[in-house]
């Protein structure tokens, strides 16, 4: 390693805010190039992370919305019913429909993948192996813009005619594809396409950017197996982007075309709606589903690697060991990504596909459960033999591991075929995605807040109060969605705006005014968070360059960092988790600590 | 697409506003490949997957689909969808002449192979559109409004020819044929006005049936028996239906499966079409350097682009033209 | 930070997942919130399936929650003063861990197959009992009349109103007009969507009487909510002199089928 001479003068923590630019007063022009079209992927990660907080309080309050509506049908919505004046505040069937399709689509789209890999992937990628910026900063700049017609798509589709896309964020065909079929299948969903064609262009320009900057420029001695796993989960999430997101765009486009030209892809012959023969035909509904779930169940796996990764960085820190099985974890997330691509049928066990077919996608559904098991165990030997740090993020990344195994056991209900039957499109799968993306992905992006806070403003976030937040969400959360599985095992079933007509439901309104109340909670919980956020990037305790003793790169950098991000040149001499290395004073060698005698001894023996 | 970057395998420092505040970091790459290059392939894996999809479903929605009309049904010549495939071969082999032209330094010569691919892409696009408008002046559209293209001759194909022959202005027109004495007509037109007659009693009389409406369907358009392929483009073919010989007649037709065949071969021709399309803009683009070896890179990664196009075409013909 | 109380709490707040997990499942089918009565033949094999699947994930489950809460509790920085275990993992666990998981899930899959093709494969060989034809928002049915055949001049017709009898096979001929739906007998753990263009067929063999819900499972516009049918399971004699009643009515009411025959027909 020629290189080695050159680096190591500033790879210890020093003083803080070193590297921060010099204030003074700019020109209008100079601000505009530095925060809005600043094409440094610390400002676009920032960016992200800001837009996708907001939607997250608009996704949170259509949940409300619902809930409200679940728990108790037809009575008058307070603020929302005023602010969409139905008639006398009381919510219309098919202004619930839009309610559930909107809340998922600006979950699913607009918070959880820009927040992953837009947010945390465009602000750590660089800074973790070691580069100045992307590989292509003019491009990772229009990945963010290029959601702004996504947002006005989305946001404008409440206001138009017919109200915003109503078909579920799935958008099954006939349905959303019949103009007729219902109210919102008008303006609402055409915007539902354009802003998803959008978001899918924001994250296909990111993700090929990703992988070229992963591939080519990792600092000197920073091999892949060095990768510390919060990258190796970018990266292979960005791969699973680039290779299922084109089939969602041409489905899309031909949905769309669907619409507005009259071709017939999803559509049969002689389909009528509302009484009206459809003027064209010959296509298939089912087709429209095979291609959404191509892309969409790869889509879950984009939406919980990352945090995956995360949370695998997160934990090793503050137990303070390395990371159990780093290959085994890297080889799981591979397989989980690969074996995603062969199971999205499992979405489809009753929509009319080959029962035979069936049975070949539940064989892989059950398959894909195996890597998860790899990573599940790993974590628990994590934590095992550790010196165990009960910091908020610490809290956060733990709570993810013990609501993820909840999740994705109630996901082998589902992919027992036979079960299925019943649970379909009942609120055990509610249950399930959301165990599996808000109780696992959204604490998740919570633990990479609360940790990588310092980073990103140069100072920490209050702890008493992240752990309030963190208490009162979990508790809440769990009131809310852990329910879930037993109204599913009743087969209450999901989208109904009042179920409560059925003989077989209508006993469990109590029970659901009881998780609304929990859904509330959790949203209120939010309040301490968000004062938390702002007022600590504010007033915060100052961060120094690495408050956490973590290991990895990014912590050699200023806090925050500034253009260029490292002040030094960074050269990596081994993994990232070497945590508690016997016979060192420290209880952490980081990766660009230059080997002594003591270090090397340690770190030959084990690897 | 950051060009400068591209040609430059560390550091980018012209990109940035402001200077670096740190040093320029070096980099342990992965690949010996140019970034340009590798996002380049990377771009075009998601490209893959894109025209994957589309096949698919074309694949899909054609075996599934109760029946798909034979190309010379919808008015598809072999020979012309060929010669197509032979243009935009011809045009890999010239942009890869450009590359190495570029790369031995003859700036000039590079760019007459550009000026040849760009002609090249140029005639393919002429080719298609006048495809196009073959199936246009048939009535086939991929949209339904315009569409007047019918699954079967059934009441909804009554009415809308019944719904053509009283248009105001197609009655006047009808009126003028009725009245042109027989020696201003070609025999071909005689006979034909002897046909449409028929047909116009048969739709208006009230009583007609399902099998007169066939019978309504093939003057109008007789589907030709499989075998004889005798059509060319736009018009100029031997068999005589009346929209044929009255182009103004543009009565709607039947074509079993043409709805669907139309929607796909539009959507999968119009897709390639455009990926054509922004392939040309980026050689007019390039067109406007000097094409030396500093610009082989870009040269390259354009050439990269095109030979995807070109294959999506190479799959795309024996799909939509030969099976 | 570090106190120990603050240790202790949250490992048992870790803990407190198991506990109330398990607690919930235990007292749901006391609360009456559980799998509705099973009145069909296969469900038996369904809700068995079921409970195995929630034995086995219950296990899972209750060993690795509890593992989370042991780990926290007893590593604790505050509490433990030895140094964290300097290990980077151990091939045998691995080994161990991804072969037992790997055997269990296989046998899971080849274990329920049989079911799974009881319900959705082995199609009884028979004329169709009733033809479901799904539209928004309601259940159309059409029972083959006197000759037993659908599609001929003398089919009854009927809105919602499912009638079928017991103990005995019965194929259903499902299919939508519009938009999808999915025809879901909670009580007979069947779910089928109905697919436009698409004929499926869906059978089961009732084992009790009584009247159930039909519920629509699948986003089908405004008035999913409401799209609710009865079905009522009776003895062949009811079943059939029910027929006989209805078609009567029907003969009385109106001399001709409905137009949506011309749909159904196709
Ligand atoms: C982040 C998102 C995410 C993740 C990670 C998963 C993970 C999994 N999902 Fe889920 N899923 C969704 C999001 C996600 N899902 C969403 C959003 C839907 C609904 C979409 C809609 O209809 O709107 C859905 C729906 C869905 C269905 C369709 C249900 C239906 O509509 O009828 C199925 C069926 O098989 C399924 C299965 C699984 C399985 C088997 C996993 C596995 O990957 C889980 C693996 C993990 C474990 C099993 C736990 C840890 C393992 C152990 C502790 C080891 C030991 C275990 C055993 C031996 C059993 N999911
Ligand atoms: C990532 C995805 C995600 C997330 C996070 C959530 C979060 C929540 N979801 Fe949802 N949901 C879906 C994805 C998600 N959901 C999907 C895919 C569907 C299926 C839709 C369909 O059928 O088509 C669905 C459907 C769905 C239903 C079923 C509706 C039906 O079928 O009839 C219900 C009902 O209870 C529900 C409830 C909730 C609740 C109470 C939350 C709560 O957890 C929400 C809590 C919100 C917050 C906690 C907001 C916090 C705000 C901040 C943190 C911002 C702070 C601000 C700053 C710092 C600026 N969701
Ligand atoms: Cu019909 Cu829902
Ligand atoms: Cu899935």
């Amino acid at each position: 390693m020629s290189l080695a001479t050159t680096s190591p003068t500033l790879t210890q923590p020093t003083a803080t805010g070193l590297g921060r630019p010099a204030r003074k007063p700019r020109p209008i022009a100079e601000f505009l190039s530095t925060y809005v079209f600043s094409k440094d992927h610390k400002v676009i990660g920032l960016q992200f992370l800001f837009s996708t907080l907001v939607w997250f309080l608009i996704g949170g309050l259509l949940a409300l919305a619902v809930r409200w509506q679940i728990a108790w049908p037809w009575s008058d919505v307070p603020v929302l019913g005023k602010l969409f004046a139905q008639q006398g505040g009381q919510m219309a069937p098919e202004f619930y429909t839009m309610l559930f399709t909107m809340h998922a689509t600006v979950m699913i789209f607009l918070v959880i993948i820009p927040i992953l890999a837009g947010a945390f992937g465009n602000f750590l990628i660089p800074l973790m192996i070691g580069a100045d910026d992307m590989a292509f900063p003019t491009l990772n700049m229009l990945s963010y813009w290029f959601m702004w017609p996504a947002f006005f798509a989305f946001g404008a589709s409440f206001f138009v005619e017919g109200g915003a896309a109503s078909s579920g964020w799935t958008s099954y065909p006939t349905l959303s594809t019949n103009v007729a079929s219902s109210p919102g299948a008008g303006w609402g969903q055409t915007l539902w396409l354009i802003g998803l064609t959008m978001v899918g262009v924001s994250s296909m320009l990111g993700s090929v950017n990703y992988m070229t900057t992963i591939i080519l420029m990792r600092a000197p001695g920073m091999t892949m197996f060095r990768l510390p796993m919060t990258i190796w989960a970018m990266f292979i999430t960005a791969i699973l982007q680039a290779f299922a997101l084109p089939v969602l765009t041409a489905a899309g486009f031909m949905q769309l075309a669907d619409r507005t030209l009259g071709t017939g892809f999803f559509s049969p012959e002689g389909n009528i709606v509302n009484n009206a023969m459809q003027a064209t035909g010959g296509g298939q509904p089912l087709l429209w589903q095979h291609l959404f779930w191509f892309y969409s169940h790869p889509a879950v796996y984009i939406m919980i690697l990352p945090a995956m990764g995360m949370v695998s960085d997160i934990m090793t820190t503050f137990a303070r060991k390395p990371l159990f099985g780093y290959r085994p974890m890297v080889y799981s997330i591979a397989g989980i990504a690969g074996l995603g691509f062969i199971v999205w049928g499992h979405h489809m066990f009753i929509s009319g596909m080959n029962p035979a077919l069936g049975i070949t996608f539940m064989v892989s559904t059950m398959m894909i459960a195996l890597p998860s098991a790899v990573k599940t165990f790993n974590w628990l030997g994590t934590v095992w033999g550790g010196k165990i740090q009960f910091t908020t993020a610490m809290l956060f990344a733990l709570s993810f591991v013990s609501m993820f195994i909840i999740g994705g056991l109630s996901g082998i209900f589902m992919a027992a075929t036979p079960v299925d039957i019943f649970i379909h499109d009942t609120y055990f799968i509610v249950a399930h995605f959301h165990y599996v993306l808000f109780a696992g992905t959204a604490m998740g992006v919570w633990a990479g807040i609360y940790y990588w806070f310092p980073k990103m403003f140069g100072r920490t976030m209050n702890e008493f109060w992240g752990k309030a937040h963190f208490f009162l969400t979990f508790v809440f959360m769990n009131g809310t969605f852990f329910t879930m599985h037993i109204l599913g095992a009743v087969g209450f079933p999901r989208r109904l705006a009042d179920a409560y007509h059925y003989e077989t439901f209508h006993h469990l309104q109590p029970l659901n005014a009881f998780m609304t109340w929990c859904a509330i909670g959790m949203v209120a919980s939010q309040i301490i968070f968000a004062v938390n956020f702002f007022w600590s990037m504010f007033f915060g305790p100052v961060a120094g360059r690495n408050p956490w003793n973590a290991n990895t790169l990014e912590w050699t950098a200023p806090s925050p960092p500034g253009h260029g991000n490292f002040d030094f040149q960074p050269v990596v001499y081994r993994g990232p988790y070497e945590y508690s290395v016997p016979g060192m004073e420290k209880d952490h060698l980081m990766q660009t600590d230059p080997p002594n005698a003591a270090a090397l001894a340690a770190a030959g023996a084990a690897h | 697409m950051n060009a400068s970057a591209a040609s430059l395998p560390h550091g980018h420092a012209d990109d940035h506003g402001h200077g670096h505040h740190g040093p320029v970091l070096q980099y342990q790459p992965g690949l010996p490949l140019t970034r340009g290059k590798l996002i380049m392939w990377l771009f075009l894996s998601t490209e893959i997957m894109f025209f994957a999809a589309l096949l698919g479903s074309y694949v899909v929605l054609r075996f599934g689909a109760a029946v798909w009309p034979k190309p010379h049904h919808v008015h598809l010549s072999e020979p012309i969808g060929a010669f197509n495939t032979f243009v935009l071969i011809c045009s890999s082999v010239t942009i890869v002449l450009a590359l190495e032209m570029a790369r031995a330094n003859k700036p000039r010569l590079a760019k007459l192979w550009m000026v040849a691919t760009l002609l090249l892409g140029t005639l393919f696009l002429g080719v298609k559109g006048y495809e196009y408008q073959a199936k246009f002046s048939h009535g086939i559209y991929p949209w339904s409004p315009r569409s007047r293209v019918f699954e079967k001759p059934d009441l909804y194909y009554g009415s809308a020819v019944r719904a053509r022959l009283g248009e105001p202005a197609m009655i006047d027109r009808l009126k003028e044929l009725d009245d042109t004495p027989e020696d201003k007509l070609t025999p071909d037109e005689v006979s034909a006005r002897r046909r449409l007659k028929q047909v116009r009693q048969m739709v208006l009389s009230p009583d007609q049936q399902p099998f007169d409406l066939a019978v309504v369907a093939d003057q109008v358009m007789p589907l030709p028996a499989e075998g004889t392929d005798s059509h060319g483009g736009a018009g100029g073919h031997g068999s005589h239906g009346l929209n044929d010989t009255f182009p103004w007649l543009k009565l709607p037709a039947v074509i079993p499966g043409g709805n669907m065949w139309a929607s796909t071969y539009f959507f999968l021709t119009g897709f390639h079409a455009i990926h054509v399309l922004v392939g040309l803009i980026v050689f007019a683009i390039l067109l406007l350097y000097n094409l030396g070896p500093k610009r082989a890179g870009m040269i390259e990664n354009a050439g990269l682009y095109w030979h995807f196009v070109d294959l999506v075409w190479i799959f795309l013909f024996p799909l939509l033209y030969l099976f | 930070m570090g106190s120990r109380l603050s240790g202790i709490f949250w490992s048992l707040l870790f803990l407190a997942v198991p506990v109330l997990g398990v607690a919930t499942f235990a007292i749901a089918p006391a609360i009456d919130v559980w799998l509705p009565k099973d009145v069909s033949e296969h469900g038996q094999a369904i809700d068995s399936l079921f409970y195995f699947i929630l034995a086995l994930t219950g296990v899972v489950f209750i060993a690795t929650e509890v593992a989370l809460f042991w780990f926290l509790w007893k590593y604790d920085a505050a509490k433990n003063s030895r140094p964290a275990t300097y290990i980077h993992g151990s091939h045998t666990l691995e080994v161990v861990w991804t072969i037992v998981p790997a055997a269990t899930l296989l046998f899971l899959a080849i274990y329920q197959m049989n079911t799974w093709a009881d319900v959705k494969m082995r199609r009884p060989v028979m004329a169709p009992t009733v033809e479901v034809v799904a539209r928004q928002f309601e259940w159309r049915l059409r029972y083959p009349g006197r000759d037993g055949t659908l599609g001929t001049g003398d089919d009854l017709f009927l809105v919602n109103d499912l009638h079928v009898p017991v103990d005995e096979d019965v194929l259903v001929q499902l299919k939508s007009m519009d938009v999808l739906h999915s025809f879901f007998l909670p009580n007979l753990r069947i779910k089928q969507d109905a697919v436009p263009g698409m004929k499926i067929p869906v059978w089961f063999k009732a084992t009790e009487t009584g009247q159930f819900d039909i519920v629509c499972a699948e986003l089908c516009g405004w008035g999913h909510y409401k799209m609710k049918g009865r079905i009522t399971i009776e003895s062949r004699e009811d079943f059939d002199r029910w027929l006989e009643t209805m078609y009567a009515r029907q003969e009385a009411t109106q001399p001709e089928p409905e137009p949506a025959e011309a749909v159904a027909q196709n």
